[in-house]
């Protein structure tokens, strides 16, 4: 007895020394390149601007001091965040069904209808950005044809709902790509358990359905907000220079004024805020359903 | 026959130290250039006007670092302490030159260095940048909806260019001391309260911010914009582009905007950044420059000829262009974005 048992437990020890030994560089690498601009960021935000030192070395709060006591500031990260959970939300609105038509879908065009959403990805967002600025340009095709129609034109170019349009145009293969794999998990002979119930197609989504693609879905959603925080092509290229969200801004900060170690703050600031809001997010999912 | 574990450690040392002595590998060195650069058609002309014609012939290699102002300006002050630096020629706005010049990061030059520093027009001068292109900034207008062209800033602020206006949002300094100009006949008060209003009212009338200087050009062609503030040289580019676009000097005065080049003290081969600068203000690289971008000469040599002479002619009685000081404004710039991020872009 006791012999058949070592050789196992020696098996196992060796499978665990095997994985961390897979397992341990990539983890390293990751840490390290992950943690040291982390640090390096931390110690240039609590720095002093200096226009010909570029940086004076010193612990100060001031940096981030400027942004929290300044309304200007906080409104830029209001404007981020809302047009964030915006997108997300209009994201997993328009997701979500074609999400689960998809995962449900028996047919030789299951494989089209992938490649389909699948497709924008092959083409970079500045390219796709510059696809939506001809399209929402004064004298564009909405301008144009708005136009047409009643005489006078709609101007899209650099409004929120240019933005939110664009954002949502990037993040949403991404959104129905995860819902769809996690509704593919879910086993139909559930639905059809329900639907032999007696429970009609709503409530057999409402009661079956979601609450297992719920973890999904939620996956989905932090994937889509973390984009939206961070997004600079789209709030630069369609928003203009009066439409003002974090990574643009930080980004001025950080070359046209030079002005790092307040960059540094500001980047600091969106990663914290994008973090807790995300965190705060598995609140809004019952403890039973998450993941 | 020597045995390599004969040599000692302090032989070893010297003749690692000896190397970079070494005839031939400094010989390579100096025949190259590094100059960061915009890119596009910048990048091009210097390469077809300035290096083919003239270095290449006198055995210099250059290899273009292109890149946007902004990280070119950051990666010198990143690299302040280096006693190599990465670049030997840096072009640059005049601003930002001087911005560089006085945390003295930057070679002094004069016409020792670089002869044909000689030919520079006077008003042109500066001790930390060879200029290497200029223009006025003036009032534009698209002449098939404009019948009387805008004389003065101030004229912009006529309810009948309500949201028709446009300046470059990267433009801003340029902007507020064209404002100043208008406010204060002083081009230096960028921040003076009389200028600031009268950019509060330009903005309060509909002012249009492009993210860049060739989106106004695409804001007058579909009409979007009738009037705005432009560098001439580009008025004549979207003239030979089909734009409908004409000129108008302002009578309070014009800013100049001048581009330059600049050598780091710490450039590997100065001696060759000297020669590049030298190149840039011969008298055929800069009637071409002029012909294909519109930009003047800034020496003295190099008449215009043709079209392009005729586009670039000053109107009769405009005389007054204005050269910042930037000793004054170049330490305003980032108050004044501040200012003009909260009051403008936000306002």
């Amino acid at each position: 007895m006791v012999e058949k048992e070592y050789p196992a437990r020696l098996n196992q020890v060796s499978k665990r020394t095997a994985a961390a030994g897979f397992l341990g560089p990539a983890t390293l690498v990751v840490t390290v390149m992950l943690a040291a601009p982390l640090l390096l960021l931390l110690r240039f935000s609590l720095n002093r601007y200096d226009i010909k030192e570029l940086m004076i070395e010193t612990v100060t709060a001031e940096n981030y001091l400027r942004f929290f006591t300044d309304p200007f500031y906080l409104g830029v990260l209001r404007t981020t965040v809302l047009v964030a959970v915006t997108s997300t939300v209009l994201c997993l609105l328009f997701g979500l069904p074609l999400a689960y038509r998809l995962a449900r879908l028996q047919s030789r065009w299951k494989s089209l209808c992938m490649l389909a959403i699948v497709l924008p990805l092959f083409v970079g967002s500045t390219v796709r950005m510059v696809g939506w600025m001809i399209l929402f340009a004064h004298g564009g095709m909405i301008d144009s044809a708005v136009r047409w129609v009643n005489g006078v034109g709609l101007e899209v170019m650099y409004t929120p709902f240019a933005v939110v349009a664009g954002i949502v145009s990037i993040n949403l293969p991404y959104v129905v790509l995860t819902i769809q794999s996690a509704i593919e998990t879910i086993d139909i002979r559930i639905e059809e358990a329900a639907q032999s119930l007696g429970a009609p197609p709503g409530r057999q989504f409402w009661l079956v359905v979601w609450p297992l693609a719920l973890p999904g879905t939620a996956i989905a959603g932090i994937l889509c907000f973390i984009l939206a925080m961070n997004a600079y092509a789209t709030p630069y290229l369609l928003g203009g220079p009066r439409f003002q969200m974090m990574a643009p801004l930080l980004y001025w900060e950080f070359s046209t004024n030079n002005n790092w170690p307040f960059a540094s703050a500001l980047a600091l600031i969106l990663m914290s805020t994008t973090l807790v809001l995300t965190a705060c997010s598995n609140v809004l999912i019952p403890r039973r359903y998450r993941a | 026959m020597t045995d390599l574990r004969s040599i000692s450690r302090r032989a070893m040392l010297a003749g690692a130290s000896a190397l970079p002595f070494a005839p031939g590998l400094a010989r390579a060195e100096d025949q190259q250039v590094v100059i960061a650069t915009w890119g596009g058609d910048y990048a091009n002309l210097l390469r077809d006007n300035v290096e083919v014609p003239v270095l290449t012939p006198q055995g210099i290699k250059v290899v273009q670092d292109i890149g946007d102002e902004d990280p070119r300006v950051a990666k010198a002050l990143a690299q302040r302490r280096l006693p190599r630096g990465t670049d030997d020629v840096l072009c640059l706005q005049a601003v930002r030159a001087h911005e560089l010049g006085d945390a003295g990061l930057l070679e002094p030059l004069d016409a020792t260095k670089v002869p044909n520093l000689a030919h520079v027009l006077p008003d042109l001068r500066n001790q930390f940048y060879a200029p290497h292109i200029f223009s006025q900034q003036v009032l534009v207008y698209n002449p098939n909806t404009v019948k009387t062209p805008p004389k003065r800033l101030t004229d912009l602020l006529d309810p009948k260019y309500k949201g028709k206006v446009g300046v470059g949002d990267i433009n801003y300094m340029y902007v507020m001391m064209a404002c100043a100009l208008a406010a204060t006949g002083d081009v230096n008060k960028v921040e003076a309260p009389a200028t600031r209003e009268l950019a509060m009212k330009l903005n309060a009338n509909g002012l249009r911010l492009y993210p860049s200087t060739d989106s106004i050009g695409a804001g007058l062609k579909s009409g979007e914009i009738d009037v705005g503030l432009m560098w001439k040289a580009r008025v004549v580019m979207w003239q030979n582009a089909g734009i409908p676009v004409a000129a108008s000097f302002q009578e309070e005065g014009t800013v100049l905007y001048i581009s330059g080049m600049v050598v780091p003290k710490n450039a590997p081969n100065k001696a060759g950044a000297y020669r590049y600068l030298n190149a840039m203000l011969e008298r055929g690289s800069q009637s071409r420059f002029a012909e294909r971008m519109g930009y003047q000469p800034t020496v003295d040599n190099s008449p215009l000829e043709g079209k392009v002479a005729e586009q670039l002619s000053l109107p009769t009685g405009v005389s007054k262009f204005f050269t910042p000081d930037y000793g004054i404004t170049g330490p305003l710039q980032s108050s004044v974005s501040e200012w003009w991020k909260k009051n403008i872009q936000h306002g």
